[in-house]
Order: C-alpha cells, then sequence, then structure tokens
C-alpha cells in the first residue's frame, strides 16, 4: 500500500511540475485605471491579477490607481476584502476603471462545510454549526480553549494550565455514553487527526455537526458527533504573504492561599486543644515561628513563593504565502509558538531547565492543480514538531506544594543540607521542582493527503467524483533524566552543642534514565460519487456515495501481546439523497453502512440510516409578502440512528484459554508424581456484541432578520444511547465464570439544547456585532451494569453519569444535647461543633445508606458565552465573557480538610478567619464563636472520619463567570501601510482569562479539582502584530 | 444509455471497496492461540483442562483438610481448634455468629468447576488424538466430577440449583439467568443419575499415576453416600424444613418420609461391595519389637472366635492399632491400599493433612498444640473387650512404668488403659509419646518425647499463648506419623487424603438396611438388573464386623442387631470413632437431627487449671467454658451469600439467614 502511494506521489509531483511549463508569453500592453467604491472613493490594496497567469499581480496604490501589463486576450481579476470580485478582460482598452460593489452577503448564499462536502446554508436539514474563526480570539497554542463559549454544542473544560497539558476535555452536546468513547470524532481535511496540533492560522473553517442526519455518513465513528476542519487553500491571485507575531505574558488566574506560619501553629495548637489533647506548640514557640529566629527548627516557608514564579511568557510567530495561477494553487505556512511553565529554577544550573515549557514548530503546504478543464489534484503536506520539558518529579509537585506547611521544614537547612518531609510526594517542593532532573517529550508528526477531484460533467452535468488517499505518521518519545538530593529532616531539638540532629531519609540519586515511545501511522482512503442538479430551477436533487478504508497501525511495539500488534481497521460505504423544492421543501436521507473488525465475523458491519426535513417559511409567499424583512425562518427536524464500535477492549468476541488464574492437579501417587497444568477461559468471549447505537432526534429553527442584522439558531435534542458496552460484573457466581464478559446493557439518555444569536450593524465607519451562545445538555443513567439494592436512591440507574453522591449535612452540632437528640452517626466519634447529617432513609443511624444524590457532576452541563466587537474606522474592540453552570464536585484532600493527616497538609487561609470556623466558647470566651453555620467544622488533628466524608457540607458549586478575552486592536490606515508595501497592519492587545467570578473561591472553579493540587490556567496578556502583503 | 451504466459500475465499484469483509478479518491472527477447537482434539491440552476441573477439589471443596479450608471438620462434639484470630473462630462458628459471608469459598469453586466440567463433556468427543476409550473414560471423569460438585454443594448449602448441562448463557439478560432451587430430592436424582452415567464408562481400577481419577467404585461410592443423605431425617419427610422454600413457595425438602430412599442407599451400597474390588487394609501381626515406634502387636483380650481366626473372620494374623493407624499416617499410599475408594491424593498445598498434624502436635515440638477432642468423644471408644468405660466413677490411678499397660507409658491416667486399639491410633492422651523419629542433630534428644498437658507445662495451659494449649487436655494422633517432625531436620510423610473409603461405604449399608421394614427391590445402577434388600441381620453384620475385628473389638450383641433403634445408636457411636476426623461428624450429626441435641450439650474436658502435683483434680471433668455450644436451626444448612442472592433474584435464602438490605 506505501509503495502504491510513493508511485501516486511521484505521479502528481511529476505533473505539478510540467503544469509550471504550460504558461505562454504573448506580448504586453500597460494597462492603468482608478477602483473606487461607489461612493466613489479610492480602494487602496485592490488586488488585480490577470487570469492564467500566475504571479502576474499588483495592487491599487493610495490613490487607488494601478498599473499591470497584459495583453489583449487576457482577463483581469479584481479583488478586494468585503467586496464583490470583478472579471474585466482587456481587449482593445488601455485604462479600465473599475468599481467595486461592496459584498452584499445575502444570508441565503452562506455556506456550510458538511460532512459531504460544502453545502448551502439555507438548504442544510441537519444540526450544524460552522464557527468563524476569526471570533476565535485565541493566543495560545492550544484552539480546544477557545471551544468553551463559542462554539454552541460543545461543553468544554480545561483541568490543567500546564504547558503542554494545557488542553480542554470537551464533549458535543455534553456526556451522553458512559461506555468507553465519549470523544468527538475529529477530521482535518476529511482524516481522523489531533485537534489541537493545527496551526490556528492555517484554518479556512471549523464545523460542528451533532445530530444524526449530519454525523450518519460517518456510520460507526459518528455517534458522539464530529467536528470537521479544513485548511486554507491557495487562491489564484498575486502572492499573497501574511505574518502575525505576539508576546504573552501570563500568571495564574488563582491559586490556593495558605496562611503563614505563625497561624498555622496557632492553629494547629487549636485543633490540638478543642480535642482535648496537648498543644501541638508552646507559647515561646509560637514566638520564634513569629520572629523567625530559629529558621532551621522554627521555619515560616510560604511554598508557592519558593516554588513558583510570578509570571511566565508564551510568543508564537507565523507566516503564510499563497497564491497561483488559475491552473495551480499553492498556500505555505510555518509557525512557531513556546509557552514556559510557571516553576522557579535554580540558577545554578545551566546545563539544562527544569521548568516546564512547550515549543512546536507547524509546517503545512496545500497545492492545488487543475491536470485537466475537469480534474483537480490537490496535495495537502503538513506536519510539526513539538518538543516539551517538565522537572523530573513533576507528578508530585502540587501534591507538596499543597501539603507542605510553612512549619514543616525550611527550603534549605542553614548547614546546606536539603530538608524534606518524606520521600515520595513528601520531598521539598523546590526540591521536587529544581534538583530532580528533567523530563524531555516530544513528538513529530507528518501528515499526507492526496486529492483527486473529477467532474464528471461530460457523462452528466453535475456528477462529480472525488476520491483521496492520506497517509499519517506518528513518533513521541518520552526520556526522563532523573535525579535527587541526599535529603534530611531533623529531631525538634538541638544537642549539647547547639547543633541541628540530623537524620538522612533518603540518600542521593544520581542522575538515571527512563525512557518509553509511541507512535503509529495511519492509513485512510476514501472515494465519492457526488450528483447535484437543479431541474426546471425548481427541483433541486443530489445524490452522493461514498466508501472509505482507514487503518491505524501502532509502530512502537515492546508488547507480547499479539492485539497490539494488530492494525485498527475500519470500513464502510456511506450515502445520501437530497431533494429540496424550491428552496422551501427540503428532505434529506442520510445512511452509513460500516464495519469494524472488533464484532464477529458476520456481526461485523451495522447499517444506520438518517432522515432530516426542512421547511423555509420564510420562502413561503404569504409569509415573505406579510414579512418582507424575515429573511430567513426554517425549521428543521431530524432523526437517525449512529453507532459506536469502540468497546475498550480489542477483539472481545474472542476468548483467551490459558493456565492463569486456575490450578493445576496431581493425578499420581506419591512416588508417581504426575502433575498436570491447569486449563480455563482466562477470559470467556462476548460474541454476542454489538454496536453501541445513539438514536438521535434534533429539531432545529435558523432565523434571520433584515438580512443579517439578527440572525440565530435554536436546536433542541435528544440523544437516547442503548447498547453501551460494559462488563457485566453482576453475574451470579453460580455461572461459573472467573472473567466478566462484556455485553451491550447500558443505556443512557441525554437531553438539551444549543442556541446562538448575532446581531451586526454597519452604520458607515462603525461595525457593531453582538453575539451569543448557550448549551445545556443533562443526561441521565437509565439502565447500567449494577446489582439490585433496596434503596433505588444508591443505584446509579436513573441519575446523571458522574452524579455526585454523598451524606445530606445539617450544619454543625449545637450542643451535647442535640447529640443525643439526633440520630446515630457511624462513622467515628463527633463532638459539637462537628457536622451533623440527615437520616434519610430514617432508620435512625447515619451510615452509607444515608448517602443520596447531591448536586450535579463535575462536567459542567451548562456552558455559554457572551461577547461584543466594535470596529471604528481603524480601531477595534472586542470582548467575551463564558461561563459554565450546573457543575458541583467534592473538595478533600490534606489542603482542604484542615489537619486531616496532621504535620501534612497546608490550611487554607479561610480557616484562619474565625467567622468560618466553629470554635469552643472554651478556647474564644465567647458562645457566639460556637457558630453552627460555620464554613469549616470543629477542628481536629490527624484526620476526622465524621467530618470529612463526602456530603453536602463539602460539596461546591462550580459554576463560574470568567471575562474570557478582551482584545483591543488598531489598523495602520492603508495609505500608510501600502508605502512599506503592506496591504495591511494590525497592532493588538489581548487580555485573557482577566476576570473571574465563581462560588468556589479557592482555586479556578474551571479546573473541577477537589483538592487543588493543580496546575491552575492562565491568565494572560498578548501582545501581537499582523501583516499582510 | 452508456451512462447509466458507468455510473452504476462507478457506484458499484464503491460499493465494494466500502464494504469489502476481508478487510476487517481478523482471526488469522489468533488461530495459532489456544482456543476451543485446539484444546479439545489435542489429548495433552484437554488434560490439562481436566486437570483444571479437579484443581477446584481444593481448598474448601476438600473433603478432609485443616480448618482453614473446612473448618466443618473441627466445629461439631468430637473436635475443636483454639488459635485462629486469637483463639475466637471456633467461637464464632459454635456460637452461630457466622455470617452469610463466611467460607464462600466453595459455591464459587464448586460451579465453576460445574461449567468448565460441562464444557470439557461438551467438546472432548472432537479429539483426535485420544482413543474413544480414553474419550469415553475422561468424559466419565468428568461427568463424575460435575456430580461430585453438586454433591459438595448439596451438603452444605442443602438444595442448590442445577444448571443446565450447557451451562447458563452468561450473555442473557440478568433476569433470564436467574436460576431457582431445585429440590434436594431433583439435585439427587440429578447427581445420582450422572454418577450413574459415569460408573459405566470409568475403569475398575488406577494405575499409580492416575491413582486420583475417579473409578466406577468412585462413582458408586460417592452415589451411595449421597443417597443416604437423601433418606436421612433431615431431608426425608421433614416438616421441620417446610420453611425451605424456592421463589414459588415449593418445598425444596421432600415433606413425606419414604423409606425406599433407604432401600435405594442400601442397593448403591452393594453395588460397591459387588464390584469385589475393596476391602479393608490390614497389618499383619507381629510379635517383635522392631523399634519404640513399631512395637509388637498388642494382642486384644481372647475372644473365642476372633483370637482364633483369620481375617475378616477374626483378628488372629492382624495387628489392629497398625491397621487403623497406618490407614491414615501416610505409611500406606493410595495406590497400595485396597480400602481407598477416592483421594484426592496429594492435591492440597495448602491448609492440608500436615498442617492439621502440626497443629496437633505439642508445642515444645514445635507443633501448634491447638487441635483436640471432647471427653465426649474420647469416652465414646470401647474398651479393648467392647464394653463402654466406666465414668461414674472413673477409673483412677497412674501406670507405674513402661510396660504395665501397653501400649501406655509411665505416669499415665489408668482411664485410658485397656482401650479399643483405634482409641490408641487416634488419641493423644495426657502423657502420650510422640516419636519423631525424623528430628535430628540439636532436636534428636526430643524424639520419644511424653507430652503432659498439666497447668505448669511448657504442652499445658499457658497465660503468655492462650490459644495454644489443648484446652480440654486430649489430643489428637489421627493422621500422625511416627516419622513425623518439625523438629530440627525433620519431615513429614506426606499423606493422602481419605475422601472415600470402603469402611464408610459398609457402613452405610448397615444404615440403611437397618432402617427398613420390609423388603425393597430397586433397580441397579446399569439399570438391567435389581436387588433385593431388607433388613437381613446377618448381612448388617456382615457389613460392620469386618470393621470392629479390623479395630480390635467384637462384634455388636445380637440384641443390638434385634432392636433397630439400638443398631441406629450403636451405629452411630461407630461412624463417629471409625470416621473421626475425617469430615464426617458435622454432616452426621446434621443428617440424623441429632445435632440440636449433642451438638448443645457443654464440652467437657480435664481441667487445665491443675498441675502436675494436682493431677486427680486434673482428671476431674469440667465444662471447657471456653468452648461454647449452641445449636440453632439456622445451623443445619450453609448461608447462602448475600451477594449471590442479589444477583441471582430467584435464589431463595435457608431458613434463618437473611437477605440483603
Amino acid at each position: 500500500m506505501i509503495l502504491k502511494m510513493k508511485k501516486y506521489i511521484t505521479i502528481i509531483l511529476l505533473l505539478f511540475v510540467s503544469s509550471i511549463s504550460l504558461f505562454a508569453q504573448n506580448t504586453d500592453a500597460e494597462i492603468t485605471g482608478l477602483i473606487t467604491d461607489k461612493n466613489n472613493q479610492p480602494l487602496i490594496g485592490v488586488s488585480v491579477v490577470v487570469k492564467d497567469r500566475s504571479g502576474m499581480g499588483t495592487v491599487s496604490d493610495e490613490n487607488g490607481k494601478y498599473k499591470i501589463k497584459a495583453n489583449a486576450y487576457n482577463i483581469l481579476i479584481f479583488n478586494y476584502v468585503g467586496f464583490e470580485k470583478q472579471e474585466i478582460p482587456v481587449k482593445e482598452k488601455t485604462v479600465i476603471n473599475v468599481i467595486l460593489n461592496e459584498n452584499s452577503k445575502s444570508v441565503l448564499s452562506e455556506i456550510v462545510i458538511t460532512g459531504a462536502g460544502v453545502q448551502r446554508k439555507a438548504t442544510v436539514t441537519g444540526a450544524i454549526t460552522t464557527v468563524n474563526i476569526k471570533s476565535l480570539n485565541i493566543p495560545t497554542a492550544n484552539i480546544t480553549n477557545a471551544l468553551a463559549g463559542n462554539v454552541a454544542g460543545i461543553i468544554a473544560m480545561q483541568t490543567s494550565g500546564e504547558p503542554g497539558s494545557n488542553n480542554s476535555e470537551f464533549w458535543i452536546r455534553g456526556i451522553s455514553t458512559f461506555g468507553a468513547n465519549k470523544a468527538a470524532l475529529i477530521l482535518v481535511d476529511g482524516v481522523e487527526r489531533p485537534f489541537n496540533e493545527v496551526n490556528i492560522e492555517d484554518i479556512e473553517s471549523f464545523s460542528i455537526l451533532k445530530d444524526a442526519s449530519a454525523t450518519a455518513i460517518y456510520g460507526s465513528k459518528g455517534a458522539n458527533g464530529v467536528v470537521l476542519i479544513t485548511t486554507k487553500k491557495g487562491e489564484a491571485g498575486k502572492v499573497n504573504i501574511s505574518g502575525k507575531a505576539e508576546y504573552g505574558y501570563k500568571t495564574f488566574t488563582r491559586l490556593p492561599e495558605f496562611v503563614d506560619g505563625t497561624t498555622y501553629a496557632t492553629l494547629a495548637n487549636e485543633a490540638k486543644i478543642t480535642r482535648n489533647q496537648e498543644p501541638l506548640y508552646t507559647p515561646i514557640e509560637l514566638d520564634l515561628f513569629k520572629k523567625g529566629l530559629d529558621p532551621d527548627l522554627y521555619p515560616n516557608i510560604n511554598w508557592q513563593d519558593v516554588m513558583l514564579k510570578n509570571g511566565s511568557s508564551s510568543d508564537r510567530a507565523t507566516i503564510n504565502m499563497s497564491g497561483g495561477g488559475s491552473t495551480a494553487r499553492y498556500f505555505v505556512s510555518g509557525s512557531y509558538q513556546n509557552e514556559d511553565g510557571m516553576y522557579k529554577s535554580d540558577q545554578s544550573m545551566k546545563d539544562y531547565k527544569t521548568n516546564s515549557s512547550m515549543s512546536r514548530w507547524n509546517y503545512r503546504a496545500n497545492v492545488d492543480m487543475d491536470i485537466t478543464k475537469t480534474t483537480l489534484v490537490s496535495l495537502g503536506v503538513s506536519g510539526f514538531l513539538e518538543s516539551q520539558n517538565f522537572p523530573g518529579l513533576r507528578n508530585d509537585i502540587w501534591y507538596s506544594l499543597v501539603g507542605q506547611t510553612p512549619v514543616s521544614i525550611p527550603f534549605l537547612y542553614s548547614n546546606g543540607l536539603v530538608p524534606a518531609s518524606g520521600t515520595g510526594n513528601k520531598t521539598n517542593p523546590w526540591v521536587l521542582a529544581t534538583q530532580t532532573g528533567y523530563r524531555e517529550y516530544w513528538k513529530n508528526v507528518a501528515q499526507t493527503n492526496i486529492n483527486l477531484d473529477q467532474n464528471l460533467k461530460f457523462i452528466t452535468d453535475g456528477l462529480k467524483f472525488r476520491a483521496m488517499v492520506a497517509y499519517d505518521t506518528r513518533n513521541e518519545n518520552n526520556i526522563d533524566r532523573l535525579k535527587w538530593p541526599e535529603q534530611y529532616n531533623i529531631e525538634r531539638r538541638r544537642d549539647r552543642d547547639g547543633n541541628l540532629i540530623m537524620k538522612r531519609i533518603s540518600t542521593e540519586s544520581l542522575m538515571y534514565q527512563t525512557s518509553s515511545a509511541y507512535g503509529y501511522r495511519t492509513y485512510y482512503m476514501e472515494a465519492i460519487l457526488s450528483y447535484d442538479k437543479l431541474i426546471n430551477q425548481k427541483h433541486r436533487v443530489g445524490a452522493l456515495l461514498k466508501a472509505f478504508q482507514n487503518e491505524n497501525r501502532t509502530t512502537s511495539l515492546t508488547s507480547t501481546d499479539i492485539i497490539s500488534g494488530i492494525a485498527q481497521r475500519n470500513l464502510g460505504t456511506s450515502g445520501r439523497v437530497t431533494y429540496g423544492y424550491d428552496d422551501r421543501y427540503l428532505a434529506e436521507f442520510n445512511f452509513g453502512y460500516t464495519g469494524s473488525e472488533n464484532f464477529k465475523k458476520g456481526s461485523q458491519f451495522g447499517f444506520f440510516p438518517a432522515v432530516s426535513f426542512g421547511w423555509n417559511i420564510a420562502q413561503e409567499k404569504f409569509v415573505s409578502d406579510a414579512a418582507p424583512w424575515l429573511s430567513q425562518f426554517k425549521l428543521r427536524y431530524s432523526y437517525g440512528e449512529v453507532g459506536n464500535d469502540n468497546v475498550g477492549t480489542r477483539f472481545p468476541y474472542l476468548s483467551t484459554i490459558s493456565a492463569n488464574g486456575i490450578g493445576g492437579w496431581n493425578f499420581g501417587d506419591i512416588n508417581n508424581t504426575n502433575n498436570y497444568n491447569g486449563l480455563h477461559f482466562e477470559q470467556v468471549a462476548s460474541d454476542n456484541l454489538s454496536w453501541e447505537v445513539a438514536k438521535k432526534h434534533n429539531i432545529g429553527l435558523d432565523v434571520s432578520i433584515l438580512n443579517g442584522l439578527f440572525s440565530g439558531s435554536l436546536d433542541v435534542f435528544q440523544d437516547t444511547r442503548d447498547n453501551i458496552y460494559m462488563r457485566r460484573s453482576y453475574l451470579p457466581v453460580m455461572v461459573g465464570l472467573t472473567s466478566t464478559p462484556f455485553a451491550n446493557v447500558g443505556k443512557m439518555q441525554s437531553r438539551g439544547f444549543d442556541s446562538q444569536f448575532n446581531l451586526h450593524k454597519k452604520i458607515d465607519a462603525f461595525d457593531f456585532t453582538l453575539r451569543g451562545n448557550i448549551t445545556y445538555a443533562k443526561n441521565q443513567v437509565l439502565k447500567y451494569d449494577e446489582e439490585e439494592v433496596s434503596l433505588p436512591y444508591r443505584m446509579t440507574k436513573g441519575y446523571r453519569y458522574n452524579q455526585a453522591k454523598g451524606l445530606v449535612s445539617e450544619g454543625l452540632f449545637k450542643d451535647y444535647e442535640e447529640i443525643r437528640n439526633s440520630p446515630k452517626q457511624t462513622y467515628g466519634e463527633y463532638l459539637p461543633g462537628d457536622i451533623k447529617y440527615k437520616d434519610v432513609n430514617g432508620d435512625g443511624i447515619i451510615n452509607d445508606d444515608d448517602r443520596v444524590a447531591i448536586g450535579a457532576t463535575r462536567e459542567p452541563s451548562l456552558v455559554y458565552g457572551l461577547g461584543m466587537s466594535l470596529r471604528w474606522t481603524n480601531f477595534d474592540f472586542n470582548i467575551h465573557f463564558q461561563g459554565s453552570g450546573k457543575s458541583a464536585y467534592f473538595i478533600s484532600g490534606p489542603g482542604v480538610y484542615p489537619f486531616s493527616e496532621g504535620a501534612w497538609g497546608n490550611i487554607l487561609t479561610a480557616v484562619s478567619n474565625p467567622a468560618n470556623r466553629w470554635i469552643s466558647r472554651s478556647i474564644s470566651g465567647d458562645p457566639a464563636t460556637e457558630n453552627t453555620k460555620a464554613m469549616f467544622p470543629r477542628l481536629s488533628y490527624g484526620g476526622n472520619s465524621n467530618n470529612y466524608r463526602e456530603s453536602t457540607f463539602w460539596l461546591r458549586d462550580g459554576s463560574y463567570l470568567r471575562l474570557k478575552t478582551l482584545e483591543m486592536g488598531y489598523s495602520i490606515p492603508q495609505r500608510i501601510s501600502s508605502k512599506f508595501n503592506m496591504n495591511n497592519v494590525r497592532f493588538y492587545l489581548i487580555g485573557n482569562n482577566l476576570l473571574l467570578w465563581d462560588k468556589l473561591k479557592i482555586w479556578d472553579p474551571e479546573l473541577g479539582s477537589g483538592n487543588g493540587m493543580t496546575y491552575p490556567p492562565m491568565k494572560m496578556v498578548t501582545l501581537g502584530l499582523t501583516f499582510n502583503i | 444509455m452508456k451512462k447509466i451504466i458507468f455510473v452504476s459500475i462507478l457506484s458499484g465499484m464503491l460499493l465494494s471497496f466500502g464494504s469489502c469483509a476481508g478487510y476487517l478479518d481478523m482471526e488469522h491472527f489468533f488461530k495459532d492461540r489456544l482456543n476451543v477447537d485446539s484444546v479439545f482434539t489435542k489429548k495433552d491440552y484437554s488434560d490439562q483442562w481436566l486437570a483444571g476441573v479437579y484443581s477446584q477439589l481444593q481448598g474448601e471443596n476438600a473433603d478432609v483438610a485443616s480448618k482453614g479450608n473446612t473448618p466443618f471438620n473441627y466445629i461439631s462434639d468430637d473436635m475443636f481448634y483454639g488459635d485462629r484470630p486469637g483463639g475466637d473462630e471456633y467461637t464464632v462458628y459454635k456460637n452461630g455468629t457466622y455470617t452469610e459471608n463466611n467460607k464462600q469459598g466453595s459455591w464459587a469453586s464448586c460451579y465453576q468447576g460445574i461449567r468448565d466440567a460441562s464444557t470439557f463433556i461438551d467438546n472432548i468427543d472432537m479429539n483426535r488424538q485420544m482413543s474413544q476409550s480414553e474419550i469415553k473414560d475422561t468424559k466419565a471423569q468428568a461427568r463424575f466430577l460435575r456430580a461430585y460438585f453438586y454433591w459438595l454443594l448439596i451438603r452444605k448449602y442443602g438444595p442448590v440449583p442445577i444448571l443446565p448441562v450447557e451451562g447458563i448463557d452468561y450473555t442473557a439478560d440478568y433476569n433470564a439467568l436467574a436460576v431457582a432451587r431445585n429440590s434436594y430430592d431433583e439435585c439427587v436424582d440429578f447427581i445420582t443419575g450422572e454418577l450413574a452415567i459415569a460408573a459405566k464408562d470409568l475403569p475398575l481400577n488406577r494405575s499409580a499415576r492416575y491413582i486420583t481419577r475417579p473409578t466406577r467404585g468412585a462413582a458408586l461410592a460417592a452415589r451411595a453416600k449421597v443417597y443416604i443423605y437423601a433418606a436421612s431425617p433431615l431431608f426425608n419427610g421433614n416438616t421441620e424444613m417446610s420453611d425451605l422454600v424456592d421463589d414459588q413457595g415449593r418445598n425444596l425438602i421432600a415433606q413425606t418420609y419414604d423409606e425406599s430412599k433407604w432401600a435405594r442407599a442400601a442397593v448403591a451400597a452393594k453395588e460397591v461391595m459387588d464390584l469385589g474390588v475393596y476391602h479393608l487394609f490390614t497389618v499383619a501381626f507381629t510379635d517383635t519389637t522392631q523399634s519404640l515406634s513399631q512395637p509388637k502387636t498388642i494382642i486384644p483380650p481372647y475372644h473365642a472366635v476372633y483370637s482364633e481366626n483369620n481375617f475378616p473372620a477374626g483378628w488372629k494374623d492382624i495387628d489392629p492399632f497398625e491397621s487403623y493407624r497406618q490407614l491414615f499416617n501416610g505409611a500406606v499410599g493410595p495406590a497400595a491400599n485396597p480400602e481407598l475408594i477416592f483421594t484426592r491424593g496429594f492435591n492440597q498445598p495448602n491448609e492440608g493433612i500436615d498442617m492439621m498434624v502440626l497443629h496437633q502436635m505439642p508445642y515444645t515440638l514445635k507443633g501448634w498444640n491447638t487441635h483436640g477432642i471432647t471427653l465426649k468423644h474420647c469416652d465414646a471408644y470401647y474398651m479393648n473387650d467392647g464394653s463402654d468405660v466406666p465414668t461414674n466413677p472413673r477409673v483412677s490411678g497412674y501406670t507405674a512404668n513402661n510396660t504395665s499397660n501397653l501400649p501406655l507409658p509411665a505416669n499415665v491416667s489408668l482411664q485410658y488403659a485397656n482401650r479399643e486399639p483405634r482409641f490408641y491410633a487416634s488419641v493423644a492422651y495426657n502423657g502420650s509419646i510422640w516419636d519423631n523419629t525424623s528430628a535430628k542433630d540439636a532436636d534428636i534428644g526430643k524424639k520419644f518425647t511424653q507430652t503432659f498437658y498439666y497447668r505448669g507445662e511448657s504442652d499445658g495451659k499457658q497465660a503468655s499463648s492462650p490459644a495454644f494449649h489443648i484446652r480440654t487436655g486430649i489430643g489428637i494422633k489421627k493422621y500422625v506419623n511416627p516419622i513425623d517432625s518439625w523438629l530440627i531436620g525433620g519431615g513429614v510423610v506426606p499423606k493422602a487424603e481419605p475422601a472415600i473409603r470402603y469402611a464408610e461405604v459398609l457402613l452405610i449399608y448397615a444404615e440403611a438396611l437397618n432402617e427398613l421394614t420390609k423388603s425393597y427391590t430397586v433397580a441397579n445402577y446399569t439399570g438391567e438388573g435389581s436387588i433385593t434388600v431388607g433388613r437381613d441381620v446377618a448381612e448388617m453384620s456382615n457389613a460392620i464386623s469386618p470393621i470392629r475385628i479390623r479395630g480390635g473389638v467384637p462384634d455388636f450383641d445380637a440384641s443390638i442387631y434385634a432392636n433397630a433403634d439400638l443398631f441406629r445408636k450403636a451405629l452411630k457411636r461407630e461412624r463417629e470413632i471409625e470416621l473421626f476426623a475425617e469430615n464426617h461428624r458435622y454432616y452426621d450429626l446434621r443428617r440424623w437431627k441429632d445435632a440440636p441435641v449433642e451438638e448443645a450439650t457443654p464440652v467437657w474436658g480435664c481441667n487445665m487449671n491443675m498441675t502436675k502435683a494436682q493431677r486427680d483434680l486434673f482428671y476431674e471433668p469440667v465444662v471447657i467454658s471456653s468452648l461454647p455450644t449452641i445449636f440453632a436451626k439456622k445451623m443445619y444448612f450453609w448461608p447462602i451469600s448475600q451477594s449471590e442472592l442479589k444477583r441471582n433474584k430467584k435464589l431463595t435464602q435457608n431458613p434463618g439467614w437473611t437477605y440483603y438490605y
């Protein structure tokens, strides 16, 4: 297959070279002219090219004048952003003055990229969101972080801010299955490729396919929705060069705030005293912490200051060129980006860096060639090299940072020895970040696709053929170079001579290396036959037939498992038939017939049909007469089935027989030992498996008023996912299996809506846009593999997937009287000031049977965004808010539960505020401090099994609203820029994540983190420049 | 027209490109791995599969093993143990405070064995390397095993679900694969039917290399065992168990008494006897003492018949003590033992018989000093003339030297003098000698150690290690070989498990005949003939007397044979003595419904608080308060685990045990 592909590529390259020599030269005359708009204003920078003559082009000067050489048979093309393109034959003229008309972009002519190619938006009947790339002002490497709040239909959350790991998780219309595969299918130029590795400037369009009608064509892969990305192509015309350079300064959005040493020690004493234990520190020791007289024995360290920088930088630069003649066109781009992390490094170490960072070099070349009048060959080559760097023991840093108390250890002892509270993740955070070596991770990816478009109009008008072959390779490598120093702890006293008494915690480890590699290659081939025709100006018919094959193979194999060496294969046929009458009544039928290697022979193929209908009500005469301002009012409905073949395990229909997990037998007498191994099914076959099937309904409405002044859409959906794969973990033991089979047993339903609107008004030089979107998706588990229990609320069935469950807190116990009169709590001793739980089942005992569904899920059910853009002469301004709601999670861990792990675990500053915690009157001397509504219960030292468990007391609302983007730009007037041969030069300043409103208040709520042991998202200010030649 | 053809051809090409199933065919990658076909067409893999089925007979499914696997051997009225954890594990069992989660491993391993055996039976016919007779034999072995797993289940849990022979379809819906319990009689019919089929194809004998595979005799003997249980009061017309029902409320225990069930048991036992393959194991008479551990035969008191005749008519040519002792202590291997009908051989890697011996051995000899017997069981052994041991008053006084009362050494209570030989082979009385002949080097001086359990002795009650003393002052010698030693350099003789032996079949035969009030004609296992049985005293005596003669005691008086009640009592005592420590008593007391009395009576023993100086008081029986006894109805059947009840909604719990919440 590879050999074959190489041959194709060679042929295509030869064709490309020979086509260049086809251009002929005739005698040219100089043509001049003036280009103006309707108001007779000269237009500067209009591109003027000679059709079919590559490189022959110019732009109009600051007075709107141009000069170009052309012969009488040439055709001049005038092209300018925001204006309609004009083509004028030269003939005998030498002066050609042109008046360009502003683009009267009609709503009805907008296009949408669908699974089957480009389609007019007016005729689309499925639920598809096409995203305007320009509105995603994202100066980060990561396009996924721009999805939340910008794209209707997407629920997303960013769970880390560390360079290289800061992608957002996202789901189209939320999580609609609890099966192995929840992720959307991402296609870049028609091939399954990772999303966030595409250079944003290379993206031409970006569509989200949400309902069954839009995704049926992908058969077994489209169940969770599809993201389609197409990259830019060259356009015939003069060489167009544009570039962009950005520099950003960033800092954490929010870090947990912890108390200082003195406060820590005072609170620790309170935690001891309030439980009738000896205080931990004497008044003299407290004073030592405060005055800092003995930093070895009585340190007072702010570990965040020691370890983290105040800010770091990121920069990006990209340049691309496009152009070409009418027979061949190209788009070539290159980009570089670099992000630095927030860890401080040890200045004495210059040989290598330990801070986390990510840098990436992308390139892309898309070339289109007209081989004949009806044949177009396109070649796309792209790739990147990415490298990441991390501190050696990166995984322990945040645990240690949250756990290490200010009084535990200094960051270096005065005698130069390295302190540690313990080994592993209790190592000194400064050591973890700077003294443990570094990890390198890099990946390189090369992607190639070759397309052939053949117009078959010589057979019949409207018939087209398209074929594509794509071949991608990927390599990922990890090298961890690890070491750590000799580490010590000390006795809490000095010896007779006043010296420190050192205890060695760990010996030194010199640098050693571990490494791993991962890689795969993908081969993809598809062919499409399509037909489109408008008959009698009324009947628009279309048909499409597509076939594809896909193979994924791991290329770095170290496993002995046969399965890991087998390529993953899919193939299928899909198609669609469309009919539209007068663009008013639309109907569409889609199907996917796809095969998967994951099922037994005979059940490998699944058929997934979808139908959809659309009615352009605004086109009806009675409506257009009554409400001519209503440019569009379209109702859509679709229903269909989509499949999923990803079980999480490959070849579940095969069984494994082995001696693992079963004993053998000695058949013989004592002097005749006769041993046999035992054999049994180590894994039984699940040969009855079939597809996980999504049944999707979608009702949609598209509205546009006054030709684009207001436009919006609303989609309501219901997705019932049936036959979800699960391991059957609750088979009776008497079935006699030693392994759990898979089955299609789960069922889940999700419902919700997504909507967006856009208000756009232009008054002279003033251009105003207001836009917003909202996505809401709520799921419910209908069937789940679980044991029957008599308390239905203890089951997964009937609740949301990942529903938070816990005890219901009724505040803190007021006094012993209340304790005596309340149901008995079975989690350990409790006193006044400890958490009182609700006896949900009324049996007089608080135990796990009282755990009920509380709050929502960690992943938000609601994501929304609201933005506004203003443009006035050369200034532009853009503001975008993003929020999410219906999210809840428990907070826990040593950084949240005060002193729950004794001397391990920092104390949040919130605890130190007396109003926030229950304080015994015997300590405060004031009955009012026994606040039963306090945020923290009576302190305890070394854990408290009554208080520190999942309950509404520790459940936090994860909803938030943030100022995601604030952008200001200034474009240099064209008459100035054109003096530097520049078409367009713009400076801008972007702020990201500048403001945050939320209820969590401890760390960034978007992380969804329960313990704060995570690298938070970044707040960033970016200065940038774009230019266009 | 051309256009249409062209478009059709193109479409056809696309369709075939997108649906060529060969592209997805990956099975060739796996064809060289083990699969059902490759396992069952080859002999070695088939044997390995069968070995896997056999392996489920280990652990909690063992018939005779130490208490970690089979506590049932210890928690009746004859034995006890004092260790584990902190000494209260025994108390938990005896107080009935164990839960629905205790000892549920056998439920899983039985049903796993049943499934894997069924797979074997379904597939072995495709074997290309086994001869037809090998296929028949191995298939019959799998069938035997499947039936035996069911037997182990019903003995412990009472009636259980009999699964379809092809196995439960695990792909079915949870509700669809729920199976209700069958009645006890249905279970018995299935098991005995399967054993009869297996018996037809199983050989009469096995070579030493395959001695742990069942024979025809094993299948028939297991069948007799299943039948005698089914005939017993617990399962035969037991209205007390009218609350043991299935999900439809159907009684699972027969509510009306059916005497013919005893006849079935008698016939089944007779069929084993008629095979002519088995006879009781005996060791020849010897009049020379070879060593301290191999003394000359102690001849039982003179009996006009038995002293004059050779075995089985008398004991003239045998050594009763060695005959019984060597049957269990590893002196004879299973292949050389004519009495052994079914054994798991040496397939118990942990908590096996060697561990039992380790826990019986005194502390001073590096044993755990914790397994013992009750005074009740000690008193059950007859005197050497067949009379009962005097208990009111007990015999007082002590042996003066090593020869006055053979085999007793010096300073031993005369209560232990002149007892039947099986007593000396089974009981470690206070002052008995532990031979330890394999001890070497530093511990060589500890050979032939006389061990006393008086307070203050190393093997007596110790405040520092309360779990490790013999609570009643009466220990266990059964399974101990004179060679056995855990001392330095010592070794333990491997002991084959006596799962079913001929003496038990004889006892079953006599017990069943005793219950008959008229004669019955029952078809034999092949279905081709029939056997008629009735309460024939001569037949009963023919069965019992060899057991007693081998043990060196005379047969019962004719008066006992004449009275069914007296005989029943005598037979129960004979089973208690002969089958001691072979995991019978717990189940016997239940099937006879004697447990409510026998297991609820306090445990008596020697007074362990007395020192050597107070040895008369030591023998003054006291109630051993640290060994509680209670019997509640729920203790008849082991509980079914709650998680299994949750998963199989048709399953019903045993009386007295709880469902899940």
